[in-house]
């Protein structure tokens, strides 16, 4: 691919991007609620946007695509039964939302440590999303190098897409907070959704059609539309990579913090339907775009080649080979500056505003801007540096940020709860998870993600019963919320 | 808990099973487009208009 024409469609991304990002420097931006949650504000099609953007990374048509490549439509499978495991925000929406307006909460731990009546809670999960978060940002970040540099055959190096990308981040949290983020988000979103959709259209259309496409397969590659199909998954491997990935909603902070900012209870519905809606659409696309690189490429050895083959064979017009390739990188830096945005929100509020006594908010809203650059620039090192134990600790993500999930029922459906009950569950299971995947066990042919959930589930039940739960919270908190859900969902 | 909520909690939960049991099964020697893929999705599609029926009222007057 010509490298001046990725140069010039990413200057051009940037500008608007930019200019997107000033132009959402409205309201208020000088408390925690106003720069990290835009003032409980949000309106429903730019959450519904954002949220996507946000949830889905580089990994769509980097990774799923080419986790189609290697095994077939259970890729497919994967990333669907994330998206019916959405479903868990609409009984958990509601609730996240009546909570934030009602106690004012900014981040899901701080929600938590009030809950169980535990700063430590707060503390510790605020600290377990950071160890998984930042890996996981950093690997974000390797994945837009070694895009650029393959598309452009090193005319544009690794080096110089890690550090574009980490900057737009940088940019897009910084201008106006989440407002800026939330809107670059959008206008990702808009643009990656219509653009694939197009090159995927055109790539069927070039492979023979719908059917001839579907006949291809079905002759030549018939194990791809089967599970377990050539063996690549098989069904432990299937529920291991499956499950975790079911409670992504609720586990990562990134888009559970989501649920405090839309204005209304209609807000938060156009939020969840917009969403689902978007996943469907995009998780199709990824997976064609997966089934075309088996169909035009059937030999490759490395899969991450599957879509720089794509965007640069002769059946997509090479403009829309680079918009796509920008859209990629734009989707990178859509997932980064979120996380970016809740880590130095959680930094901020749970582990300085809680080892600090009398934190005001004004000096925590200037502890969480210093925080926004360090850590991308944290993740920025971890990229270049390449390290094993990143590389690590970014698989680990979604098993190690499952363990917080049980603390989540508990919150809203278990009166029994203790902070002591949390702390075991996530302190233990935390370092389980890392261990088993340090060095690869698999007990009882199980994932590690699997373990995180039934131990973090065993422990945090084990120990709640055994020590004193804050009855009165847990009283007050379950009632608040059952009377003000009654309330919201007739207004 | 309301009580359509948890209706509409073990209707998708029973959904979900569907989503792991049914192509590791029935559908594990249908190699077509109409066999796992269109499976797959039509549960998807379902699962959400199940989300839409129960969250439509959000926000309304009643």
């Amino acid at each position: 691919m010509n490298t001046s024409y990725v140069w010039w469609a990413i200057a051009i991304y940037i500008f608007i991007s930019l200019l997107i990002a000033f132009m959402s420097r409205t309201g208020n931006q000088n408390n925690m609620v106003g720069y990290f949650l835009g003032d409980r504000k949000l309106g429903g099609f730019v959450s519904a946007l954002s949220y996507s953007a946000t949830t889905y990374s580089a990994f769509m048509l980097v990774g799923l695509a080419g986790l189609t490549y290697r095994g077939g439509v259970g890729a497919l499978g994967f990333e669907l039964i994330y998206l019916m495991g959405v479903s868990l925000i609409a009984f958990f929406g509601p609730r996240f939302w009546v909570v934030g307006k009602k106690y004012g909460y900014v981040t899901p731990s701080e929600m938590l440590g009030d809950r169980y009546q535990d700063k430590r809670v707060a503390i510790i999960v605020a600290i377990s999303s950071c160890l998984f978060l930042i890996p996981y940002s950093a690997v974000q970040l390797t994945g837009v190098g070694y895009l650029l540099s393959g598309l452009t055959n090193g005319g544009i190096s690794f080096s110089s897409g890690v550090l574009i990308a980490t900057v737009m981040a940088i940019l897009f949290s910084y201008i106006a907070g989440i407002r800026s983020v939330a809107w670059t988000d959008s206008l990702q979103a808009i643009f990656m959704i219509i653009s694939s959709t197009l090159v995927i259209l055109i790539l069927i259309n070039g492979l023979g059609g719908f059917n001839g496409f579907f006949h291809t397969l079905e002759t030549k590659y018939p194990e791809s539309l089967s599970v377990p199909g050539n063996g690549f998954f098989s069904f432990f491997t299937f529920i291991g990579m499956t499950i975790p990935w079911m409670f992504f909603s609720l586990s990562n902070p990134q888009v559970s913090q989501r649920l405090y900012m839309p204005a209304s209870m209609k807000d938060l519905k156009i939020m969840i339907l917009g969403f689902m809606i978007f996943g469907v659409i995009y998780t199709l696309v990824a997976i064609l775009w997966g089934f075309s690189a088996t169909i035009m490429f059937p030999d490759l050895e490395n899969v991450d080649l599957a879509t720089p083959l794509l965007l640069s064979s002769d059946i997509v017009p090479p403009i829309l080979g680079v918009i796509v390739m920008v859209g990629i990188m734009a989707a990178a830096i859509s997932t980064i500056d979120s996380i970016l945005l809740t880590l130095a929100s959680v930094f901020a509020k749970d582990v300085y505003g809680n080892i600090k006594k009398k934190s005001s908010d004004k000096m925590q809203l200037r502890i969480g801007k210093i925080i926004i650059p360090i850590i991308a620039i944290l993740a920025y090192l971890f990229a270049e540096m390449e390290l094993s134990i990143i590389a690590l600790l970014s698989v680990a993500s979604s098993a190690g940020l499952i363990i917080v999930v049980p603390a989540i029922f508990g919150t809203f459906f278990w009166k029994r709860g203790t902070a002591k009950g949390v702390l075991a569950s996530v302190i233990i299971t935390g370092l389980i998870v890392i261990c088993l995947e340090a060095f690869q066990w698999k007990p009882l042919g199980l994932a590690s993600g699997i373990w995180g959930l039934i131990l973090s589930t065993s422990i945090f039940i084990i120990v709640s019963l055994l020590t004193k739960a804050p009855v009165e919270k847990a009283n007050e908190f379950i009632d608040t919320v059952k009377v003000a859900l009654q309330a919201e969902k007739r207004k | 808990m309301k009580h359509n909520e948890k209706a509409y909690a073990i209707l998708i939960t029973i959904l979900i099973l569907l989503a792991f049991v049914v192509p590791y099964t029935l559908l594990r020697n249908v190699n077509a487009w109409y066999g796992s893929f269109l499976f797959w999705t039509a549960l998807t599609i379902l699962v959400i208009g199940v989300n839409y029926i129960m969250i439509k009222d959000w926000g309304k007057e009643e």
